[in-house]
């Protein structure tokens, strides 16, 4: 009930004096600004990631490519290895429980003709795992298929932008295009897949300017085996992405296992999401301690003012005594005071918030997101400030001497 | 002895100091402000405190209100022991037994005449429906029931004096304490406020510290107080 008198007297006072008041609150409404500005750009920044990540197969992905040793001494087997092979993709599946997915995928560039347009274009050999793995998906026709992999069928899948740069307005399906001499026939046009952290830029966009022919035909073409058909990169899918490192580690033994040395690289998506966390905590810390030392210089400011005002109000505090307010009902009162001045302060800072959040979300092209758990953690810190500082001010209020603060004129 | 200990049960007096002192412990040379005062006040009386400055009236003045405490002594306030309580405690007995009226008016500017009245029934923790009912009807009592919405600086001193008798009246204390009320009023404005005070007189006990031998005379007993010890506590003749 007391507490609700010093709301609306808390409430007349700014009103009354609104310069003054905004003044001293300027500390704690930057303060708050640049929290509301940190959270909405990192909470945006994680939301996009995880939208990408979702777009593009997910966190259970993993990542398995060719990297040399760089070692001047090899040992027999060690020179044998000739770096990944479909035979890998195969011991892979085979041998490690963790994972339900393998899409290996060779790649060169060939010229791709159509009618007169003949370009240099790369191509990609993959298997009907490629689709699900990515998540992208045959809009027109369909993508590579088992019975394609099993007869080095000669067909081909364009991705979106491709299609449209060699068929134009005509439907490619059933059409032929030769890759380097062969007759390939277009079985399928994948979707095309969009995404955009900057609302400008397709991050997406070499999924659609891909060539799919089946991985078998690819290894027939460029004269190799199946068993030692070359595999420039491999795509792994764990089962479950909580024992991301165990899998990782069941990959790379039997990796080693089949190379007898480590010319591969193995990286799975979550433990690349935890590194980036890291790096975007420290980011994050930066302006939480800009943010954080503005609410120390507005609260200073909050106590000074509160002191100020209190030596103004001496009289009123011994009047307020002499009725009857005991030091609680008083202290309760001017920390009440500091509170809602404060949180006044914090509802600006949301509001200045939002034009840093768009001035640097405009400037970095990073996307911004306001959240209302972003506005509640700045008015909670806005609110924590006013009770830090307001408590040495309401501590000084509530043991003065009534005698002498009636005394003074 | 020990009789003078104990609590009077026989007396109706709402107020018995016995053996008060006040010491000002100001480093070396403490000032006695209080030597030994004894007085006992009835309920219903209208008394005035009267005494050059320095003398120790205002002290005497703290001491009754609770404001502050004696050194030495006893204060029996209504039949409770009010010399050693803690401040917590004082708080609590200025607002359920004494009320308060300044020179000053000492009113909140910025609150409306009913919120100043409705202030010490506001830290009793009344709900607010009963406080503004009975701060009406106290400013029926003081003449002001149609101000109740204005603020203090849209009154005349004399009504704000009012305003102030009005607060110290609502939560019917035992004590009514009036300290110089009419120090900043004009002659005539302060002969009002002391008329409102003579009919107040019966109903409750008032205690008035005044220097104007005028204002004193108007009432029914005088307690006068010279160098920290009552000269003249005798009740007046008529």
């Amino acid at each position: 009930m007391i507490l609700l008198e010093s709301i609306i007297d808390g409430i007349r006072d700014i009103k009354d004096h609104l310069g003054r008041t905004l003044l001293q609150l300027v500390g704690i409404i930057l303060g708050a600004g640049s929290i509301v500005a940190t959270f909405s750009l990192s909470v945006a920044g994680k939301t996009a990631s995880m939208e990408y990540y979702r777009l593009s197969g997910g966190i259970q992905k993993i990542f398995v490519w060719n990297r040399p040793t760089g070692k001047v001494t090899l040992d027999a087997k060690a020179l044998a290895s000739k770096g990944l092979t479909f035979r890998d993709a195969v011991a892979l599946k085979r041998d490690v429980r963790q994972i339900d997915l393998v899409s290996p995928v060779s790649q060169q560039e060939m010229a791709v003709r159509y009618r007169e347009i003949e370009k240099q274009r790369q191509i990609m050999g993959v298997v009907p795992g490629y689709s699900p793995m990515n998540d992208v998906h045959a809009a027109r026709g369909r993508f590579i298929t088992d019975s394609d992999i099993q007869s080095g069928a000669r067909v081909v899948v364009f991705g979106s932008e491709r299609a449209q740069e060699f068929f134009s307005t005509d439907n490619p399906i059933g059409k032929t295009v030769t890759i380097n001499g062969t007759g390939y026939q277009v079985v399928g046009v994948m979707e095309e897949k969009y995404f955009s952290f900057d609302q400008k830029r397709n991050v997406m966009r070499w999924m659609n300017r891909q060539i799919y022919i089946p991985i078998t035909t690819f290894f027939t073409r460029r004269g190799e085996t199946l068993e030692r058909g070359k595999v420039s990169y491999m795509n792994l899918r764990m089962i479950d992405v909580k024992s991301h490192e165990e899998t990782v580690d069941a990959i790379r033994k039997v990796l080693h296992r089949e190379h007898g040395v480590t010319d591969y690289e193995v990286l799975s998506r979550v433990a690349n999401l935890k590194r980036n966390e890291q790096n975007n905590r420290m980011y994050d810390m930066t302006f939480m301690i800009c943010g954080i030392i503005s609410l120390l210089v507005g609260g200073i400011v909050v106590m000074n003012i509160q002191l100020a005002s209190f030596n103004e109000r001496v009289r009123e505090v011994g009047t307020r005594k002499a009725v009857g307010a005991s030091p609680a009902q008083i202290f309760g009162q001017f920390l009440a005071e500091s509170v809602l001045v404060s949180i006044f302060g914090g509802f600006l800072g949301l509001f200045v918030g939002k034009v840093f959040t768009d001035a640097i979300a405009a400037l970095t092209r990073d996307p911004a997101i306001i959240t209302p758990d972003t506005i509640a953690k700045a008015l909670i810190f806005a609110a924590g400030t006013g009770l830090i500082f307001g408590m040495y001010p309401a501590l000084r209020a509530s043991r003065l001497n009534p005698i002498e603060a009636l005394r003074t004129e | 002895m020990t009789a003078l200990l104990e609590q009077p049960m026989e007396s109706k007096a709402i107020i018995q100091l016995e053996k008060i002192t006040k010491i000002y412990d100001a480093g070396e040379n403490a000032v006695e402000a209080l030597r030994g005062v004894d007085v006992a006040i009835e309920e219903g009386e209208f008394v005035a405190v009267i005494g050059p400055s320095g003398s120790g009236k205002s002290t005497l003045m703290h001491i009754l209100g609770c404001l502050d405490t004696p050194t030495t002594g006893k204060y029996w306030l209504d039949g409770q022991d009010v010399a050693e309580l803690s401040p917590r405690t004082l708080a609590r007995i200025r607002n359920q037994k004494i009320g308060f009226v300044f020179q000053t008016f000492n009113l909140l500017p910025r609150a409306t005449v009913l919120k100043n009245v409705e202030l010490p029934l506001l830290y009793a923790g009344l709900p607010g429906d009963e406080r503004r009912d009975r701060a009406h009807a106290t400013l029926d009592r003081v003449g002001l029931g149609n101000r109740s919405k204005a603020r203090p600086n849209e009154l005349s001193g004399g009504q704000r004096q009012r305003v102030a008798i009005a607060r110290a009246l609502v939560n019917n204390p035992s004590l009514v304490l009036a300290d110089e009320p009419t120090g900043n009023l004009d002659q005539k404005t302060g002969s009002e406020i002391i008329d409102i005070f003579e009919r107040l007189a019966g109903e409750e006990t008032i205690i008035l510290v005044t220097h104007d031998p005028t204002i004193a005379a108007r009432t029914e007993r005088r307690i006068k107080i010279v160098d920290g010890l009552i000269v003249d506590g005798e009740l007046q003749d008529a």
